[in-house]
């Protein structure tokens, strides 16, 4: 396989107080080829948003820090960048859109004024080309009245269109990497709908690979490329995502799995997953999940284990299957 | 099944919208605009639809705590809507109600025991017997009988969420409205609930009125299926016919753009266009001509009514004509 | 907008309307009126001089006789005598309103100047040694009743080094009455009141600019590659004034309250210092006229405070 645009190497975000050490991300490794849509997948908590944020340099300081490891992005390590040099490559390189399209669009700035905020910073552009550009860009997303608009607030628009210019401000210095953290889980399945395809697109026209961050694997299953499950701050599979759905294999995916019910298919009884999620400033020694696998061992909760490939390509933490 | 439990006919709630000088009524938001159906006993009703389509709306007036615009609600053969006073307290227990946001419908500084145990109280039963059925009500939900002197901020989502339907059920209600009762919570935690509220309806002989915006989830757990869309029931049907063979074009859109979790045999995707039109501003004639991908002439002008088009089968579609 | 301030200006009228009529009632059931201030007992058939006078003045018919005279020629214009001063009303009230408008104004201004920026500088590097000291300072500051700092201005600046006169709002020597007189008199009393208000400022800054810079959009921004210095000019400061502005149109009553003790304090011929003397003196067509124009006063304060809210706030919109 060509050189990954993006590799994570490793790392460890954790947010350190006196009295504990809340352990977020927790050594995960992941890559995301060019043009490629990698999922990352898991229920709350389990440290998705705090990945995310970790490769923008964004973790909320002072107590979040990212203690270790090395986040590979087109030749450099970002974790070795002086904050200058990062801010050349947030907005610019890499961008990232959020859940919630209200609360993340700056609600005293017009439309306008935020998109060309972003081309002003990394192109060399006048405010007139600027904004003009902004008005091509929310065109091409689909914005109807774009050149009218700019020139109106947030809150005058739709969840749905908020969200799209929330794309057209990320998507405006044509970035490499576009993560998206839940950026569809505040909307409307047919809004949800609009904004996925609407990302597709995004990938094909401007070459950008995805980082797509949801805890639905309905939206894994229609998006992905390439799927990270996160379980407790740890990756615990990590597969293309044809062989995730037709062969889960650590018990956590299969339980989340056989947890949804279906559109389609009659589930007399859902599975459900028993207990909750570990507490990340306490978790248990030997495998994180033992507490609620159906198929733990004591063994299991003696050593933590490796993820392991148990078929090329297809990683899983686990030692039983 | 047996005889209907309860009977809504007609129902309306148009929220004036005021403005200028002197407040003057302008407007109104047609928030429910004529809608009609039956929950009988021992089912469970589900109600789909997109946020602001007018579910808990509907809801909140068959608890009698939103004052309807128009039309009437006859619950266990009595007409409730006028009911006022001590005639409506002698009735409110028999329904209950369990919100998305267990935590927003706690009170924070009542103990778990205080809160289940206050409906009781209030309805003269004495501490003693009181706080046996804390307890018993506790064990049923999942929760230890230690747990009632604890208070709601250190209980899970999920824990919550089952805090409040043993408040709910604490007076032996027949029909429980629940409103996007599952939506907050991750798949794990919402297949518990899920699978609790199954069992304690056969339990208790529970009739529910099953709100979200999941269709997934409304389809596992009812047995017919209401589709509101802008304040209208535009499809209502047997569970099986609706999902097998949805006959409103907006429930075959919002079926189609409902991801689901797998790769093989996906469905073709409707992408509707445009946003859910406001109801203050409802489009004339059939609602979902805005967007139908299947609109003619007719549909802009007059409003189709929801009719039989095959055994519990219900559209209000002009194609059916 | 424009229904909107109409309908507040009406709104005023009812406002005004109880305004008056409570003040009427508290004037007259204080015991004594204006000649018991003024009489000599010296004077023989003291009594009989007395009622002359209340009865020219009007003062011996019924109280609401009285109140609806007064409401007559108020409203058109005719704001009576002062019992004390025998000259006009408005001829007293005039320079006393511009007096107070020059101090009010110049309180307000130092003390947004003076508590906005420290707040920020507070919160930009919140925890810190500053923000810490800083805070045990304001506390201080905040907690010494007034007057006792009032006084304790007047002997540093004014009597120890003389850079500014210790009381009154003009000058006798050349230049008395220019524009530079009355900013240098009414300095040292604005400074005083601002020192104290604005150390609540500072803390509603610091608080406000906090809780901003939390906000989903100040992370967009920084993901858009802006830096710190760009990311709280553009997202945070002006979101952060949202509330300051709120809480100023809030405060507007109190800082009111404030000048008039202020004024008492420095001797400043302000409005304050005249209802406070017509108050001793019982002169009711003073008190009558001072009470209405500061009602006034707070409640237009009050609706430029809303409006300017709305130029803040794009949210908003009126109607
Ligand atoms: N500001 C914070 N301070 C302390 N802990 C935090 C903070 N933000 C997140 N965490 C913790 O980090 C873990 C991972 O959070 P997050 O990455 O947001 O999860 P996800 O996005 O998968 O829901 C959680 O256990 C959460 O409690
Ligand atoms: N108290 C209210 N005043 C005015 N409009 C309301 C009120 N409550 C709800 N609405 C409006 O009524 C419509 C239906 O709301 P709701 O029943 O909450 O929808 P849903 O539960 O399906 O999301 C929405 O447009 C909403 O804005
Ligand atoms: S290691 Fe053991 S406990 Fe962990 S997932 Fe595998 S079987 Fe379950
Ligand atoms: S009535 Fe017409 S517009 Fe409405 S759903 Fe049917 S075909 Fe579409
Ligand atoms: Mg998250
Ligand atoms: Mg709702």
């Amino acid at each position: 396989m060509a050189e990954p645009l993006l590799a994570i190497k490793n790392l460890k975000t954790y947010f350190i107080s006196k009295d504990a050490e809340v352990r977020a991300v927790d050594g995960i490794d992941i890559e995301v080829q060019p043009r490629q849509v990698v999922c990352i997948v898991g229920e709350s908590g389990c440290g998705k948003s705090m990945t995310s944020l970790s490769i923008m340099r964004l973790v909320p300081k002072p107590k979040g820090k990212i203690v270790d490891g090395e986040i590979w992005f087109n030749g450099r390590d970002l974790l070795k960048l002086s904050e200058d040099e990062m801010t050349d490559v947030r907005g610019n390189e890499i961008s990232m859109i959020f859940q919630e399209p209200m609360t993340a669009l700056n609600p005293v700035l017009t439309i306008g004024e935020q998109i060309t905020e972003v081309l002003l910073r990394h192109r060399k552009m006048t405010k007139r080309q600027a904004l003009a550009k902004a008005i091509e860009m929310l065109q091409f997303v689909g914005v109807p009245r774009a050149s009218e608009i700019v020139h109106e607030y947030p809150h005058q628009l739709s969840g749905g269109m908020r969200q799209r210019v929330m794309i057209a401000m990320a998507m405006v210095c044509e970035p490499k990497l576009l993560i998206a953290d839940e950026p569809t889980t505040a909307l409307d399945v047919t809004i949800q709908a609009q904004v996925l395809e609407l990302m597709k697109k995004m990938r094909e026209d401007f070459n950008t690979s995805i980082i797509l961050i949801t805890h639905d694997l309905g939206v894994v299953a229609d998006m992905a490329d390439h799927v990270v499950v996160m379980y407790a701050g740890q990756v615990v599979e990590s597969t293309d995502a044809d062989s995730l759905f037709a062969e889960p294999t650590h018990p956590y995916t299969k339980g989340l799995l056989a947890s949804i019910p279906s559109l389609e298919e009659e589930k007399d009884v859902l599975y459900s997953i028993p207990g909750t999620v570990p507490d990340a400033a306490a978790f248990p020694k030997g495998c994180r999940f033992a507490d609620r696998c159906p198929i733990a061992q004591p063994s299991c909760r003696e050593k933590m284990p490796e993820l392991r490939e148990v078929k090329p390509g297809h990683l899983v933490r686990c030692d039983l299957v | 099944m047996s005889e209907n439990l309860l009977e809504v006919r007609n129902l309306k709630k148009y929220f004036p919208i005021t403005a200028g000088l002197l407040r003057r009524t302008v407007g109104h938001v047609k928030a429910v605009d004529d809608v009609s159906f039956t929950v009988r006993t021992g089912e469970t009703l589900g109600i789909v639809g997109e946020s602001g389509c007018g579910k808990s709306t509907t809801g909140r007036m068959i608890m009698r705590v939103l004052e309807p615009t128009s039309g009437e609600i006859v619950f266990d053969g009595q007409d409730i809507t006028k009911l006022r006073g001590k005639e409506l307290r002698a009735v409110r227990p028999k329904f209950q109600m369990v919100f998305q946001d267990p935590y927003a419908s706690l009170n924070p500084k009542m103990g778990i025991e205080e809160i289940i145990a206050e409906p009781l109280i209030v309805n003269g039963v004495n501490r003693k017997q009181a706080t046996e059925r804390v307890i018993h009500l506790l064990e049923r939900v999942g929760l230890r009988a230690d747990d009632r002197n604890r208070y709601p901020h250190e209980f899970s989502g999920g824990q919550r969420q089952r805090i409040g339907i043993a408040r709910a059920l604490a007076l032996n209600p027949k029909l429980i409205v629940a409103d996007e009762a599952v939506s907050a919570l991750d798949v794990s935690i919402q297949s518990q609930i899920l699978n609790l509220m199954m069992d304690l309806k056969k339990e208790f002989n529970l009739s529910y009125i099953f709100i979200s915006h999941n269709l997934a989830v409304v389809r596992h757990i009812s047995d017919r299926v209401g589709v509101m869309y802008l304040g209208h029931m535009v499809e209502l049907a047997d569970k099986r016919s609706l999902y097998a063979d949805p006959r409103h074009p907006y429930t075959e859109a919002l079926l189609s753009a409902a991801p689901e979790p797998k790769r093989q045999g996906r469905r073709e995707r409707i992408i509707l266009q445009g946003d859910v039109p406001s109801p203050a501003n409802p489009p004339k004639g059939c609602p979902f001509h805005t967007r139908c991908p299947k609109v003619m002439d007719i549909c802009k002008v007059e409003r189709p009514a929801l009719k039989q088009v095959a055994p519990n089968h219900l559209v209000a579609c002009h194609l059916y004509n | 907008m424009g229904t909107y301030v109409v309908r507040r200006v009406l709104g005023m009228i009812p406002m005004m309307f109880l305004i008056t009529v409570f003040v009427f009632l508290i004037m007259h059931a204080a015991p004594g009126n204006a000649f018991d201030a003024i009489m000599n007992p010296a004077i023989k058939d003291i009594e009989q001089l007395k009622q002359q006078l209340e009865h020219n003045a009007g003062l011996d018919k019924p109280l609401w006789w009285q109140y609806v005279h007064w409401l007559g020629l108020f409203v058109t214009g005719n704001w009576g005598f002062s019992f004390n001063h025998h000259v006009p009303v408005t001829q007293l009230i005039g320079p006393a309103i511009r007096n107070t408008l020059i101090l009010g104004i110049l309180a307000e201004v130092l003390t947004i100047a003076v508590g906005v920026p420290f707040g920020i500088v507070q919160a930009r590097n919140p925890y810190g040694k500053f923000d810490y000291t800083s805070n045990v300072v304001l506390f201080c500051l905040y907690s010494v009743p007034f007057f006792v700092f009032a006084i304790f201005m007047i002997y540093f600046f004014a009597i120890d080094l003389q850079w500014f006169p210790a009381q009154g709002s003009t000058g006798t020597g050349p230049g008395a009455g220019s524009i530079g007189d009355h900013l240098y008199h009414a300095l040292l009393p604005a400074l005083s009141l601002a020192l104290v208000n604005s150390t609540v400022y500072s803390r509603y800054t610091r608080g406000s600019m906090l809780d901003v810079s939390r906000k989903d959009y100040v992370r967009t921004a920084r993901a858009k590659g802006l830096d710190e210095g760009r990311v709280f000019t553009k997202h945070v400061f002006r979101n952060g004034m949202i509330p300051i502005v709120t809480q100023f149109g809030l405060d507007f009553g109190s800082l009111v309250g404030g000048l008039i003790i202020t004024e008492g304090i420095f001797q400043y011929q302000g409005m304050g210092q005249l209802v406070i003397d017509a108050v001793n003196g019982r002169d009711y067509n003073v008190i009558m006229a001072t009470t209405v124009l500061i009602a006034f006063g707070v409640l237009i304060g009050n609706l430029l405070a809303d409006i300017l809210y709305a130029v803040v706030d794009p949210r908003i919109r009126y109607d």
